[in-house]
């Protein structure tokens, strides 16, 4: 009985299968590495109009990322300011993942509030929303702001709109004479204020970890000198003019030193300086060899320098203590002007191959190493606060120019327009 | 086999006690012929041994017993007859004594009568006696003298007759002595004989138990053998038996088994056309399921935006519920990445995906009506 009934089960069973089976389950690998449909709602305005078009400033700045791809505007099926006003089915429609409304009001013309909302379109649901009050004068760094916080939500990463960057342009002036500034730009290029002016070269500008002191080799005195100034104040105080050279500072990551290159012992060698004592450390000692272009580990420990006490220009590691250095870059004969991403992980240099310079950046745990750009011109390579791009000086049309590309090399951005002389970025650390 | 050992053990234990004992009968037979039975009475177990075949026991005891009294009565036979004869050389010895003594008699009155003649004689012959006494007494003398002698010659022939007898006596005693002798060599080789023939008996009687106990081992063993052969060839045939049940058993269950099998075969066969027109059926439906799967696995590929810096561990299982006609109803999370980012990219790319295009047969679009989804990144 049991036997018959459990065959007739069995076969019972059989029948079953496709209800049985575990669920179907289908697998998507790679997907799509396109930029992500946001749709950005041009504000509403009410009353007093704005001087600044924030939504552009949002607008530009994510696109420029390369992450996001804004629906143009003539696409937005509607226009709400506020969430009452929101059909997710018609955002849907448009397969915009993010849906981006704000408000933004003044009585005064002066002070302005506003809002804005940042929603999943499939969910229905808002991802975040602010409400702000500025002046006139804020309404530009609150878009980049508003747009690190879209950015951040979407990506899981800092945003990094909200940075500055530094750099050196140089100008012939119509008597002939060259003039030098260290200029200073949010991070879209935009906004360029000017720091240091002076008829005698400017170089290697480098960010304290505050974002509020440069330090920078000023040429003004008729010899390398390091200045360390306050961005605010523009205060500024010589913290290394030896005999010799005095160049390539950068910043440990307290902020209490600075790593330099000096020859005040005849051949240039990295030291530490601290800044507080004005105590020297004196990092490599190789008399056969130009050891320069030093910058720290986050972790502090080390310091990764240029030599060409192999003959040619590579990278080496040194402890930040002194000691034995130890070679780090290995492909073709020309790597100079190392970086190191925030994470620590990754080296970005100028990579040098027949006779043209290019963005690269090295694996430091694998040592793979990428190239990044393909103009050969490229020099001065500088890692987003993020670590997701890579701000460097290329040559245009014979005149210098900002550029960035992101560590994977898919997105490339101009940042500044041509015309002058732009040299030495340094993307300034995120905003504390 | 233990305990034929033991008898056997037993039996030649047995007959070396009767060797022994008949060795013993042997020595004492010779010095006590009397003492053979009470000797050779008290032990049981030559009773016992020749109670094995009594008969044949007795037949001969009864042979021997005849034997015996042949000879018994023959030398009884002869024993009397020289008792006749001894009797006959007695009667002839006293016949001449009587003789010898009638002689004497008739002698003496023959002496008497001539005295008194002589007396007579003398008297009337007195002068002539006397002188013919002298001639008598001469004569007398003389006659004496020869009487004397002839006395004396009887007497001598009596003594060398007596001497004779006395010899014939001492022959026949002789005789006896030596007959007796005969007869006592007789009896004792009549005795030995018998002890012979005794022993012979025993030794037949232990033979015959030692031929018999063999014969008994061996039978024993034959039967016992026979009993193995029995038993062997029971067992044999038991097993037999059992194998042939055995077989049946299985020839049967085999049968049963066919036929179960056929009539199983024919259910089966039922249920494979069943089956297979299932199975096809089912194929059909997977084939229709895999196209539609690839369709929205394409599809969904196209709208989703994996976020640039997911690192390559990621995975989202998510559970989907379709509406007819292929709009995404409901987008569970079932196992997270531990990532929002990546999740949330994931299930933007489903909702982006809808509707899915879903196929038109029912069995098939039946599968999409709930599936999974994993994501990752590559």
């Amino acid at each position: 009985m049991i036997k018959k009934w459990l065959l007739k089960l069995g076969f019972v069973l059989a029948l079953l299968p496709l209800q049985a089976q575990a669920l179907l389950t289908i697998e998507i690998t790679g997907g799509s590495d396109a930029a992500l449909p946001i749709a950005i709602v041009p504000f509403g305005s009410e009353g007093l109009k704005a001087p600044e078009d924030i939504t552009k400033i949002i607008r530009n700045d994510l696109e420029s990322s390369g992450r996001f791809a804004p629906l143009d505007e003539q696409d937005l099926v509607s226009r709400p300011s506020e969430q009452s006003q929101v059909n997710f089915a018609d955002w849907r429609l448009l397969r915009s993942e993010g849906l981006v409304i704000g408000k933004i009001s003044s009585q005064d013309g002066e002070n302005f509030q506003v809002q804005f909302q940042l929603f999943d379109v499939y969910r229905g649901q808002q991802l975040a929303g602010k409400r702000y009050q500025v002046p006139a004068s804020g309404l530009r760094a609150l878009g980049h702001q508003i747009a690190d916080l879209i950015y951040e939500t979407l990506t899981g990463e800092k945003g990094i709109f909200s940075t500055r960057l530094a750099f050196v342009t140089q100008v012939t002036a119509g008597d002939g004479k060259k003039r030098f500034a260290l200029q200073i730009s949010d991070a879209d290029g935009a906004n360029p204020r000017t720091v240091l002016q002076s008829t005698q070269p400017i170089m290697s500008p480098a960010w304290a970890p505050d974002g509020n002191q440069l330090a920078y080799v000023s040429f003004e005195n008729g010899k390398s000198e390091v200045y360390v100034q306050q961005l605010q104040s523009g205060q500024r105080k010589s913290v290394a003019s030896f005999e010799g050279i005095n160049s390539a500072p950068s910043w440990s990551p307290d902020g209490r030193k600075l790593a330099l290159t000096l020859s005040r012992n005849g051949n240039p060698e990295v030291y530490v300086l601290e800044l507080a004592s004005g105590d020297l450390i004196r990092v490599t000692n190789n008399a056969q060899a130009i050891d320069t272009e030093a910058v720290w580990s986050p972790d502090s420990k080390d310091i990764y320098f240029t030599s060409d006490r192999g003959g040619r220009p590579q990278i080496y590691r040194v402890s930040a203590n002194g000691g034995r250095a130890e070679r780090v870059s290995f492909e073709g004969n020309y790597n100079a002007s190392p970086d190191i991403s925030p994470d620590g992980r990754k080296l970005t240099m100028v990579h040098g191959a027949n006779g043209r310079f290019y963005i690269a950046v090295q694996d430091l745990k694998t040592g793979a190493m990428q190239v990044l750009t393909e103009s050969g011109r490229a020099e001065s390579p500088s890692f987003a606060p993020n670590g997701q791009m890579i701000l460097y000086a290329t040559e245009q049309k014979g005149s210098g120019v900002l550029a960035a590309v992101s560590v994977d090399g898919r997105i490339h951005q101009r940042l500044s327009e041509s015309g002058i002389v732009v040299r030495e970025p340094a993307w300034s650390p995120l905003k504390k | 086999m233990k305990h034929s050992i033991v008898q056997t053990f037993l039996a030649g234990g047995a007959s070396t006690v009767l060797h022994v004992l008949l060795f013993l009968l042997l020595i004492f037979s010779f010095d006590m012929p009397t003492e053979i039975r009470q000797f050779g009475q008290p032990e049981v177990e030559i009773v016992q041994a020749t109670v094995m075949d009594e008969e044949l026991v007795l037949e001969e005891m009864a042979r021997l017993q005849e034997a015996e009294d042949s000879k018994r009565a023959a030398e009884e036979e002869r024993q009397q007859k020289l008792d006749e004869q001894l009797e006959k050389s007695q009667q002839e010895l006293a016949r001449q004594e009587q003789e010898l003594l009638d002689m004497q008699e008739r002698a003496k009155l023959e002496a008497e009568k001539r005295k008194q003649e002589a007396e007579q004689e003398q008297q009337r012959l007195k002068q002539e006696a006397e002188k013919e006494q002298q001639r008598l007494k001469e004569l007398e003398q003389q006659r004496v003298e020869q009487e004397e002698a002839r006395k004396q010659a009887e007497l001598e022939r009596q003594k060398a007759e007596e001497a004779k007898q006395q010899a014939e006596a001492e022959r026949k005693a002789a005789e006896e002595a030596k007959q007796k002798a005969e007869a006592e060599r007789l009896a004792a080789e009549k005795a030995r004989e018998e002890a012979e023939a005794k022993r012979k008996a025993e030794e037949e009687a232990r033979r015959k138990a030692e031929e018999e106990a063999k014969r008994q081992a061996e039978e024993e063993a034959k039967r016992k053998a026979e009993e193995e052969a029995k038993r062997k060839a029971e067992e044999e045939a038991k097993r037999k038996a059992e194998e042939e049940a055995k077989r049946k058993a299985a020839e049967e269950a085999k049968r049963k088994a066919e036929e179960d099998a056929r009539r199983q075969a024919e259910a089966d066969l039922q249920r494979q056309l069943e089956a297979e027109q299932a199975e096809r059926e089912g194929r059909r439906v997977r084939g229709v399921v895999d196209e539609y799967s690839q369709i929205i696995q394409q599809r969904v590929k196209r709208f989703w935006n994996k976020p640039a810096n997911a690192d390559r561990g990621l995975e989202v299982t998510l559970r989907i519920r379709t509406l007819p006609g292929g709009d995404v109803g409901e987008v569970t999370i079932v196992k997270s990445s531990g990532n929002a980012i990546f999740d949330r990219s994931a299930e933007s790319a489903v909702y982006k995906s809808s509707p899915l295009p879903l196929p038109s047969d029912a069995k098939a679009a039946a599968e999409f009506k709930s599936f999974n989804f994993v994501f990752r990144p590559e």
